[in-house]
């Protein structure tokens, strides 16, 4: 374990303690409900994981690499951006997906633009998001998210 | 069986992937136990880090005041409004459907069109045991980075939709649920399934294919304590109660 996840267990265990000795019911009632939500996702998240395995195992790196990390930035941010507009899954499942793509060397750059659209661009909530707010603030909001998302993911590129 | 056929239906991806994997087995064996080995390490690192973010999002629902926070929006609530929409979006669990109904209530309640759009995205992409998932995949340096970066985009996002939607644009109709017989509904649009309600109230709701629903409308006399705590639970408040 890492010594940033071994912090963090540890922030959470002691916030844990003070909770259960403060209002054990409470806690135990909030324990109870992201229970019940991370159940919900469980087979999405088992899902992805074997599909890592999969895409490992018969996309060989060099492959991985050719397509998203020495083709043109602009072009597979554009490409990768879109994809995670239309994606509907958790965004904590797609961590490690990406996480495999950039380990057998894809650029980082197409890959901040998929985590970014993936989750704050909706297509497939687009009709309720207007339903709510209508479709001018709808489509507004989502085209300068996806904007921003090729602007966060190419300085990303920059920067690191 | 039938409780077979539900698994199925609930867990689409999964059965598809494992339906791929038996054909792995067939038509490649040489590829399937590679397969494997490649998911363990990713089983192993989610393993590590999923208790961490189930009990932080329990904790952060637990003791955050949410209803502080909300109470601080307003029309003249200025760069603080904007701070608090930040932090409600920043300590929310769920998907970001599940900000609707709440942004529709807070706007309501006077929020304004820039705040809105802040509690939704920092609601998709800023969240603490997001954070912490995302240092633990790609390290903590891409994620501050991301970090970083996303937050002055949210804010600047804020602001050029509030330069171009003015209030009158958004519809005005709330309650989309008004329209049931019955003191009890629930807009199963917006349900992140945490099955909270149907824990707290068995009697009333029940989780349905992963969505809560309202399974009984007559309320016994007496001020029904299980129905408003599982209304007042609701992580995206979606139960109307009126007795």
């Amino acid at each position: 374990m890492d010594i940033f996840t071994m912090i963090f267990w540890v922030i959470t265990l002691v916030w844990l303690g003070f909770s259960l000795k403060k209002d054990k019911g409470k806690t135990l009632k909030a324990i109870k409900m992201s229970g019940g939500m991370m159940k919900g996702i469980a087979g999405d998240i088992l899902g992805i994981l074997l599909l890592i395995g999969l895409i490992l195992t018969f996309v060989p790196p060099d492959t991985i690499k050719a397509i998203i990390g020495d083709a043109n930035e602009v072009f597979s941010a554009v490409l990768f951006a879109l994809l995670g507009s239309i994606t509907l899954i958790p965004a904590f499942v797609a961590f490690p997906l990406v996480a495999s793509l950039v380990d057998a060397g894809a650029s980082i750059v197409p890959i901040v633009a998929f985590l970014t659209t993936l989750t704050m661009v909706g297509v497939v909530t687009f009709p309720l998001e207007k339903r709510e707010f209508g479709l001018k603030f709808t489509l507004i909001r989502n085209s300068l998210s996806f904007a921003f998302a090729l602007v966060i993911a190419l300085a990303m590129g920059v920067i690191l | 069986m039938t409780f077979l056929k539900s698994q199925l239906k609930n867990n689409r991806f999964l059965t598809i992937v494992i339906l791929a994997y038996v054909a792995v087995g067939i038509f490649a064996p040489d590829k399937f136990l590679p397969s494997l080995g490649n998911t363990w390490y990713y089983v192993k690192e989610m393993l590590i880090i999923m208790p961490i973010i189930m009990l932080l999002t329990s904790l952060i629902s637990a003791w955050v005041p949410k209803e502080t926070i909300e109470n601080a929006f307003g029309k003249n609530s200025g760069i603080k409004g904007s701070l608090f929409a930040f932090l409600l979006g920043s300590f929310s669990a769920g998907p970001i459907y599940a900000a609707f109904p709440v942004c529709k209530m807070l706007l309501s309640k006077g929020a304004s069109i820039a705040n809105i759009v802040i509690i939704l995205s920092t609601w998709a992409v800023i969240k603490i045991p997001m954070l912490i998932t995302e240092s633990k995949f790609l390290g903590p340096e891409f994620m501050v980075v991301r970090w970083l970066l996303t937050t002055l985009a949210i804010f600047l996002m804020g602001y050029i939709t509030s330069r171009f939607v003015k209030p009158e644009d958004l519809p005005t109709d709330d309650e989309t649920a008004t329209a049931v017989d019955g003191p009890l509904a629930l807009n199963s649009d917006y349900c992140v399934g945490c099955g909270l309600c149907a824990k707290i109230a068995p009697s009333y709701f029940k989780m349905i294919a992963k969505k809560a629903s309202v399974i009984n409308q007559t309320l016994p006399p007496g001020d029904n304590l299980a129905i408003k705590d599982a209304v007042a639970k609701c992580p995206s408040q979606i139960i109307r109660f009126h007795p």
